[in-house]
């Protein structure tokens, strides 16, 4: 074609010569999208099937699904059934109905007119055996289009029923909302007695406490690396306090710094080898960065006042973190290298321990109202303040991973004890057991 | 002309082609495509998952013996003001005893402990018994202390004296300790 026209002695001007070089690629680019476009919907369309979003949960307005978890049939199907209901139940967005109103038995094959009369969208029904061994088959249906939507088989051995529950309600939050579930996640805090101090890890719902064994006379709020491998936490240790990392790979304790004054731990940057703290090892108590395999220590502030608890952008981009420097102790702005600094909260006389959402659009904090502390968040332009709590003393706030919910520590049912909510206060409910003071939680990544 | 037509033809098929099924296929979640087991309903195959767990041994903290005999009781307590660092006057007269002690021991040091009391957060309180530590230590080098023999640690609100939640009790929280540290 090329040829038949350079024969041609017509002249062309330089924009048809384009147009017609265009004339000639563009079918070839089409065949090739087409044939994309034809292999895509091959391979994507069975995916996209089973990936109907029954509750879209970026709507601000969520209509909560209307779902029935069917008592498992098995030894312990009541329990994981039971299990797998309060999970979901937690998040806000599902509404569990009431067993008593069932109409199907759970051994009975799955029929959609026993469910849709009771409103049920989505139904759960499951069947366990064994007794050392585990062996649990699941299915989703959805009600209104009576089919099935989901079936799997889990095995597990018996101490990890509340894990496969947990799996279970993740496979289900993840068919239902397309977004990974939390429900396998875990809470980092400390207990208090005696005198010493015990960091301890539980299931996000305050289930299997551990006592990891990491011992002070005085241990702060830890702080988890992305991966959820490391965990940094502050302790004071005769006389001295020092930061330490606790390895989860290698179960095994190392301080990677300390100095003469108070060293307080914030947040890991994303390699989990550079971290942010604060300390008054040159008098006054700064920010500094920290890189452990370097040991090289960064100066971010050099204030008279108190700079303390920094906490990480999830961009690292930025650092929120306490000053008194205008008289009364406030949340501040700054850029990670300690520049561009800019006052956050001006509600109050007290406002502290700020920790950013995983989306990065809202930091938690503990400020003052009424003579108590209280649980707010903020959008980081510091607009849209909201109070979280109301009762007794409220502190050291953190997210879940997904950003949905909140852990704190509070003294509103006497002792100290481990609380989680909604990001929105919704759903307050206390995770620790009586007689055990604990706070400074953190909620793990994983 | 004709050969113009024709390739408007197949141009205009493809594109329409191609339109066509980009409206209706639904733009596949990140998640779904990391998640193969998750198969269609209607596939005999079933989705199978094991559940293990990392077995979390427990650690142990080592433990640094101090290089100090610690005695606690020598001095009284001094207090601060709510917020406050400043050394009171009614503090002055046990900062006195304890740079006299410091004087006639030389082989002693002390340690001022700072606290505060139970209002505000661990970590703000950590700062400010911080400063008050120092603000003590600063006094005592004002009498003539050398600094090498002050240390200072703070407490924040973490141990308390006084559990109550009343200023009565908060005013006992505000305190500055002092520990004589001798050398084993």
């Amino acid at each position: 074609m090329k040829k038949e026209r350079s024969q041609k002695p017509e002249v062309r001007s330089q924009k048809k010569k384009f147009k017609n070089i265009l004339f000639m690629v563009r079918p070839v680019f089409c065949a090739l999208y087409s044939v994309f476009c034809i292999l895509y919907s091959v391979f994507c369309i069975p995916s996209s099937v089973s990936a109907k979003v029954y509750i879209d949960i970026t709507s601000p307005a969520v209509k909560k699904l209307p779902i029935a978890v069917s008592e498992f049939v098995g030894t312990s199907g009541r329990e994981l059934s039971d299990i797998i209901m309060d999970d979901l139940d937690f998040t806000g967005i599902f509404l569990c109905l009431d067993r008593n109103a069932f109409l199907e038995a759970p051994a009975q094959p799955f029929n959609p007119k026993n469910w849709t009369v009771l409103g049920a969208e989505a139904v759960v029904k499951g069947t366990v055996i064994g007794a050392k061994n585990l062996a649990a088959t699941v299915s989703l249906y959805d009600a209104l289009e009576g089919r099935e939507i989901f079936r799997k088989e889990y095995q597990t051995e018996a101490s990890l029923l509340r894990p496969l529950a947990h799996t279970i309600a993740n496979d289900i939050y993840r068919q239902m909302t397309g977004e990974s579930g939390i429900f396998r996640t875990r809470v980092a805090y400390v207990s208090r007695k005696g005198g010493e101090d015990n960091l301890y890890l539980a299931d996000w719902d305050g289930h299997r406490p551990i006592n990891l064994g990491i011992k002070g006379n005085v241990i702060l709020s830890p702080h988890w690396s992305k991966d959820g491998s490391r965990l940094l936490y502050s302790a004071e240790r005769n006389r001295q306090w020092g930061i330490y990392l606790l390895d989860f790979k290698k179960m095994s304790e190392t301080r990677v710094f300390s100095s003469k004054g108070t060293n307080m731990a914030g947040d890991f940057f994303p390699d989990a080898d550079e971290f942010v703290f604060s300390s008054s090892m040159n008098g006054n108590q700064d920010l500094y960065t920290y890189r452990i395999s370097a040991s090289k220590l960064n100066r971010l502030t050099s204030s008279r006042s108190i700079e303390v608890s920094p906490a990480l952008s999830p961009d690292s981009a930025h650092i929120v973190f306490v000053s008194d420097r205008g008289g009364t102790p406030q949340i501040f702005i700054m850029g990670r290298d300690g520049n561009d600094v800019r006052r956050l909260t001006f509600n109050g006389p007290y406002n502290t321990s700020p920790s950013w959402s995983p989306g990065g659009d809202r930091i938690v904090f503990s400020g003052r109202h009424g003579g108590k502390n209280q649980i707010f968040t903020i959008s980081p332009d510091g607009s849209g303040i909201a109070q979280l709590t109301d009762r007794g003393n409220n502190e050291d706030p953190s997210f879940s991973p997904d950003g949905r919910y909140i852990v704190f520590s509070s003294d509103r049912d006497g002792e100290k004890a481990v609380y989680i909510m909604r990001a929105n206060g919704e759903a307050q409910k206390r995770i620790t057991p009586k007689g055990l003071r604990v706070f400074g939680p953190r909620w793990a990544p994983n | 002309m004709k050969r113009f037509l024709v390739l408007a033809a197949i141009l205009g098929l493809t594109v329409f082609g191609c339109a066509e099924r980009k409206a209706v296929m639904p733009t596949p979640q990140p998640q779904e495509m990391q998640q193969p087991q998750i198969k269609a309903p209607d596939e005999s195959k079933k989705a199978q998952e094991k559940i293990t767990e990392q077995q979390i041994a427990k650690v142990e903290s080592k433990d640094v013996p101090s290089q100090f005999q610690e005695i606690s009781g020598t001095f009284k307590d001094i207090y601060f003001d709510y917020d406050q660092y400043d050394i009171r006057d009614d503090a002055k007269q046990t900062l006195k005893a304890v740079a006299d002690h410091l004087r006639k021991n030389t082989a002693q040091k002390v340690l001022v402990e700072g606290h505060c009391d139970e209002r505000g957060t661990s970590e703000y309180n950590l700062g400010l018994g911080d400063r008050r530590a120092r603000a003590a230590k600063d006094f005592l080098v004002s009498l003539g202390v050398p600094s090498s023999r002050i240390d200072t640690i703070s407490y924040g609100k973490e141990k308390p004296l006084c559990s109550e939640h009343t200023e009565e009790c908060w005013a006992k929280n505000r305190r500055g300790h002092f520990v004589i540290l001798k050398g084993k």
